[in-house]
């Protein structure tokens, strides 16, 4: 059960690189937060209501639904659509896959018995996902989607360790995350409104 | 309770001045704030709490009330110069009072930081001050400063989640989810050492956009350059104090992790010497004195992480350098706000004369570029001294070599600017209304500290941070 989302998730994580509208960007990241709760909840050694409203919370409320809504809304404000046209599928999904092989092999380089080296690997891979997402698109908004994407691999590199924190500790770094989410959202409006472009091209005006 | 009783009380003084009209009643607010934090001070010091765990995540150590001091010292400067700033931009009474509102939310969160004895609150409250500068960051609300906000919170909110990934790493080695750091320095040395120097990398390279240091001190540097002047200087200080702080607590756990603290503090060398050539190749090329101010910043803590990454004699002087640094610092960004009414522009290349305009800026300016140039009897030719005979001591010669060769086009290029802006003629409009001695000479009064502490370092001083540097 665990290792067929696990292998879902990594096609998401592969689809994402090579998809080239936001919307559909956006509806994978919140089958990704499905995929982590269904994650989660397989992984459960037993009944714990806290630590369960925990996980919905996390991962169906606010992963699967509350960031992907915002995130509608910010395409839907800014009539943003795709990514922009000089992108390389071909290139993205090569860089993809060579990220894939690289989790691979540092994954095996820091074998350790106290971690699950699977979801180690997948979760480095949508590490470098993300990052891959950031350096190689050029829309400000594919930026806000990479981010998103290390987020989620942070969530699994926690399962990959078995790290379980205070709920006091996990509600604060969550809160934390939505309020940058949030924040990071109304700027992307306001450069839209004021900048009239989402490309990074036009965020070099400020030069030494 | 106590510092719940803190947090409460500055919570509300800081989100006061939305619920008033006046401009005086923001002022008494923010006096008010200011006075919480004496208080507070006042009271871990006089009952004797240093060192208690306050709340589970918090602890009153000495390196927490230290900074805590040094912020409460700058914020009360910066909360005084920034009314004569607003004043002089005819902001509205909203954005007046915001400003107000998240500099004080701002201070918050970073006193948190000092204080969090745990690493993931630690984490927790520095993500917390990224959202509290990007208010600052975008309060001139101009194109630059929405370019500069988006890439704060960006870099800062990437970076900061791959510091979040050190702390995962990190916590392998807690026992029953213990991470507050003396539980996690316990059983640190039984941790993977692959996985414990991955963790420290990432926490460093995370942090850095917080400390100012390589690689990700870029957005430090635009975010001073887009804020307002007086709140460049609290970001430029408070701020990258609390990146101080937070690299300072992990590299104190990594003490007891044998090796890999080796492995910790070489690698913090390298960060320092890229950090200060990245220093001086950019005070050379920038025409702003905001980005020179900050490169500066960024050439100070490089020397402080390669002060760190020696050891020794030289850690004490990291953590000296850190606190005159901050005094130094926020008075020459204080000096340049000042200077922005008179020229209306922070250009290097375009301003000048200042020596006749306002004479007792430009003096302060002059003495602080001097004090910052490490010329005795700056507190930072004692520190940088210390390093550098401890850097002998250790026989690192390349080390000496490189830092030496990087702190001459340092001092060329930080001496060559001041002296064009006080004696270079002007070709920029001037605001002659706009000059205000009292404030050039309150700014002044932080450096004379720092003076002072250079000439003479009092018992408690040093016993602070002896107190600090005790990490073994």
């Amino acid at each position: 059960m665990i290792l067929s989302l696990i292998i879902l998730y990594v096609l998401t994580l592969l689809y994402l690189s090579t998809a080239d509208r936001f919307r559909t960007q956006t509806m994978i990241l919140a089958l990704q937060g499905l995929l982590l709760f269904g994650i989660a909840i397989a992984r459960m050694h037993s009944f714990h209501p806290v630590e369960m409203g925990f996980i919905v919370v996390e991962t169906l409320i606010f992963k699967a639904v509350v960031i992907p809504a915002i995130l509608m809304y910010v395409i839907n404000r800014t009539k943003i659509n795709c990514i922009h046209s000089s992108s390389s599928q071909f290139g993205a999904l090569v860089m993809s896959i060579i990220a894939l092989v690289a989790s691979c092999s540092i994954t095996y380089y820091m074998a350790d018995s106290r971690t699950d080296m699977i979801f180690f690997g997948v979760a480095l891979y949508a590490l470098l996902t993300g990052l891959i997402l950031i350096v190689m698109r050029k829309r400000i908004f594919a930026h806000l989607i990479g981010f998103l994407v290390i987020e989620n691999g942070v969530f699994l590199l926690s399962m990959a360790i078995g790290v379980e924190f205070p709920l006091l500790i996990n509600l604060a770094i969550m809160l934390d995350i939505l309020v940058s989410i949030v924040i990071l959202g109304m700027f992307l409006q306001r450069m839209d409104n004021e900048i009239h472009t989402d490309e990074t091209d036009a965020l070099t005006s400020i030069k030494d | 309770m106590e510092m719940l009783i803190y947090l409460i009380l500055s919570i509300l003084l800081a989100v006061a001045p939305l619920a008033l009209r006046t401009e005086r009643a923001t002022h008494i607010i923010a006096a008010l704030f200011v006075a919480v934090q004496v208080v507070a001070i006042v009271l871990l010091l006089c009952f004797d709490r240093v060192d208690s765990v306050m709340l589970y995540i918090f602890r009153a150590d000495t390196l927490a009330v230290v900074f805590h001091i040094l912020m409460t010292a700058v914020l009360g400067f910066t909360l005084l110069h920034s009314s004569s700033y607003l004043k002089a931009e005819n902001v509205s009474i909203t954005s007046y009072k915001s400003y107000y509102t998240i500099l004080m939310l701002l201070a918050v969160a970073i006193s948190c930081v000092y204080y969090s004895d745990n690493v993931a609150m630690t984490w927790v409250f520095l993500e917390a001050t990224t959202i509290c500068s990007a208010g600052i960051i975008y309060h001139r609300e101009f194109k630059h400063s929405l370019e500069a906000t988006w890439k704060y919170i960006f870099v800062c909110s990437t970076g900061i989640a791959m510091a979040y990934l050190g702390i995962l790493l990190l916590s392998t080695v807690a026992h029953h989810g213990a991470l507050d750091y003396a539980s996690l320095k316990d059983v640190i040395s039984e941790g993977n050492p692959l996985y414990l120097k991955v963790a420290f990398l990432l926490i460093v390279v995370g942090y850095s956009c917080k400390m100012e240091i390589f690689p990700l001190y870029t957005v430090g540097v635009d975010a001073n350059y887009a804020a307002p002047a007086p709140a460049s200087a609290f970001i430029s200080t408070a701020l990258v104090n609390a990146g101080f702080v937070s690299i300072f607590r992990i590299y104190s756990l990594y003490a007891a992790a044998g090796e890999v603290f080796v492995w910790a503090r070489h690698l913090l060398i390298l960060i320092g010497i890229l950090s200060l050539a990245v220093g001086a190749m950019f005070l050379r090329r920038t025409n702003n004195y905001k980005r020179f101010l900050s490169y500066s910043t960024v050439e100070n803590m490089g020397i402080v992480a390669i002060g760190l990454g020696i050891g020794g004699v030289a850690l004490w002087a990291a953590v000296f350098h850190v606190m005159c640094h901050t005094l130094v610092k926020s008075s020459m960004f204080f000096q340049v706000g000042i200077m922005r009414h008179i020229y209306d522009s922070y250009s290097i290349n375009r301003i000048g004369n200042y020596m006749n305009i306002n004479r007792v800026g430009a003096i302060g300016f002059t003495l602080g570029t001097l004090v910052l140039l490490a010329f005795p009897p700056s507190p930072l030719f004692i520190t940088e001294v210390m390093i550098f005979s401890e850097i002998v001591s250790v026989g690192s010669w390349w080390l000496l070599i490189a830092m030496l060769i990087l702190m001459c086009v340092v001092i060329y290029s930080i001496w060559g600017r001041s002296l064009r802006l006080g004696y270079h003629s002007n070709q920029d409009t001037l605001h002659l209304s706009a000059v205000n001695r009292r404030l050039s000479y309150s700014a002044a009064l932080l450096l004379v500290v720092a003076i002072v502490m250079g000439v003479w370092q009092p018992d408690f001083v040093r016993d602070a941070i002896d107190a600090i540097i005790n990490i073994d």
